[in-house]
C-alpha cells in the first residue's frame, strides 16, 4: 500500500467508516503518507460540515393541513371490532349480566327459528295464502284504476291485442314523450340562445 | 360501553404506526406526520429552496403518502417511500422549473439569435423581503450555498446519506438507483462540495453566485 496515494473511492471508504475487509491497510497507509493524510483530513471537513447541517422547523399547523385532505378509511372489520369493543360493558358485572342476555336471546331465537322450521308445510301455506291475497288486492286495484282513466273500451282493446301489443303500445308511448322532451329542450335553447 | 383502547403511539416503531393507520386511526396518520415533518420538510427546502414553495410540496407529499397509506408494504422501511415520494415531488417541481426557464432565454424555435432576443425577456431585479431575508439567511451558510449548487440527483443523495443518516443501500431503495451510482454520486458530490468550499478554508471571496437548478 506504500507504492500509491489513495484513490478517491478509498478515500470515502475512510470517510464513511467502513469496516469491511481491506479498510485496515487504507488506514495504516494514511497514518504513514502524509498526502493522503491532508487529502483524507481536507474530506472529513466537508463531511463534517455536511454532519452538521440542521432540519428545519415545517409551518405551524402543517398536520392539520394535510388531515384536512386525506380521507381516513376504516375497513369494514376494523369497524366491525371496534363496535364490539365500544359495546362491551366495562365492569365484570355488567359483562356476565350482558352474556347472560344474549345467551338467553339467542337461545330463544334458535328456538323459535326450529319450531318454525319443523312446521315448514304449514308456514308454507300460510305464505302462498298470504300472497295470493295480496296479488288479487294489487290487480284489482291496478285494473280499476286503467279502467277510471282510460275507460272500460281502452281495458277490453288492451286485453285482446295480447303482450306483443302492450309492449307496442308502450314503445309508442315512450317515444312519443321522448319527442316531446327534446322538442321543448330544442325551444328552451333556442330562445336562450336568442335572448 | 368501553372506550377504544389509546396506544402510546411516540414509542412504537414505524411499522406499528403505520399498521394502525391502515387500520383507519387518525392519531396514526398525525403520528407519522409528527415524526417525518422536519425531515421531509428540510429536504424539500434544501431542494427548491423556497420556503413557501416547500411548505406546499411538503403537505403534497404527506397528502400523497397518507392517501395512500394502503399501498405501503412492510418489507420496505416506511421512511424510505416517504423520502421517496418526497424527493420525487421536489425532483417534479425543479423540473417544471427548468422548464419555465428555458421558455425565458428566449423561443426555442428561434432561427436567429435576433429572434431569440425578441422572444425573450428578463426577470425584474427585485428587492428581498423579510422573508426572503429570513430564506437567504438560513440557507446563506457556505455550505448551504455549496450544497444549493449541487445537481439535483447530487444533492438528493448527499442529503439523505449526511443529512438523514441512511446507508448507501437506504439511498439506493429511496431513490430507485442502483447502489453503484449511489456510490457514485455520492463520491462526486462530496467532490464538489470540497471544491465549492476550498475558498472558505483559503480564505478567498468565495465562487461566483449562480442560480441552482
Amino acid at each position: 500500500m506504500q507504492h500509491r496515494h489513495l484513490l478517491p473511492n478509498e478515500i470515502d471508504l475512510l470517510l464513511d467508516e467502513d469496516s469491511g475487509f481491506g479498510v485496515q491497510p487504507l488506514r495504516e497507509h494514511v497514518r504513514g503518507c502524509p498526502d493522503c493524510r491532508a487529502r483524507l483530513a481536507e474530506a472529513q471537513e466537508v463531511v463534517a460540515a455536511l454532519d452538521e447541517v440542521p432540519l428545519f422547523s415545517p409551518p405551524v399547523g402543517l398536520a392539520d393541513r394535510v388531515m384536512n385532505q386525506v380521507p381516513v378509511f376504516v375497513p369494514w372489520h376494523v369497524a366491525a371490532r371496534d363496535a364490539v369493543i365500544r359495546w362491551t360493558p366495562a365492569s365484570p358485572a355488567a359483562r356476565a349480566l350482558a352474556a347472560a342476555l344474549v345467551a338467553v336471546v339467542g337461545s330463544l331465537v334458535t328456538g323459535l327459528t326450529l319450531w318454525i322450521a319443523t312446521r315448514g308445510d304449514m308456514f308454507a301455506m300460510f305464505t302462498g295464502l298470504l300472497g295470493e291475497q295480496a296479488r288479487s288486492t294489487v290487480t284489482d286495484a291496478v285494473g280499476e284504476v286503467i279502467v277510471a282513466m282510460f275507460g272500460p273500451q281502452v281495458v277490453m282493446a288492451v286485453q285482446q291485442i295480447g303482450p306483443l301489443g302492450i309492449a307496442l303500445a308502450g314503445g309508442g308511448f315512450l317515444i312519443a314523450s321522448l319527442a316531446t322532451v327534446l322538442g321543448l329542450r330544442l325551444i328552451a335553447t333556442s330562445s336562450r340562445a336568442r335572448s | 360501553m368501553t372506550p377504544i383502547p389509546v396506544l402510546d403511539l411516540a414509542n412504537l416503531p414505524d411499522a406499528d404506526v403505520v399498521a394502525l393507520a391502515q387500520q383507519g386511526r387518525e392519531p396514526a396518520y398525525r403520528e407519522l406526520i409528527r415524526r417525518y415533518e422536519r425531515p421531509v420538510f428540510s429536504l424539500v427546502y434544501r431542494m427548491v429552496r423556497d420556503r413557501e414553495l416547500a411548505e406546499d410540496l411538503t403537505q403534497d407529499t404527506f397528502v400523497k403518502v397518507l392517501t395512500h397509506i394502503e399501498k405501503y408494504r412492510a418489507e420496505f422501511k416506511f421512511s424510505s417511500w416517504l423520502f421517496k415520494i418526497a424527493n420525487n415531488v421536489a425532483i417534479d417541481h425543479l423540473r417544471r422549473r427548468q422548464l419555465d426557464t428555458v421558455s425565458m432565454e428566449g423561443s426555442p424555435h428561434a432561427t436567429s439569435a435576433d429572434i431569440a432576443e425578441a422572444t425573450s425577456f428578463e426577470l425584474a431585479t427585485q428587492t428581498e423581503s423579510p422573508l426572503q431575508e429570513l430564506e437567504a439567511r438560513e440557507l446563506g451558510s457556505e455550505i448551504e450555498r455549496a450544497i444549493s449548487r449541487l445537481r439535483p440527483e447530487y444533492r438528493s443523495c448527499i442529503l439523505l446519506r449526511h443529512v438523514e443518516d441512511k446507508s448507501y443501500e437506504e439511498i439506493a431503495a429511496t431513490l430507485d438507483l442502483p447502489l453503484g451510482t449511489v456510490k457514485t454520486y455520492i463520491h462526486r458530490a462530496r467532490h464538489e462540495l470540497r471544491k465549492l468550499l476550498e475558498h472558505v478554508r483559503e480564505g478567498g471571496p468565495g465562487p461566483p453566485a449562480e442560480e441552482p437548478a
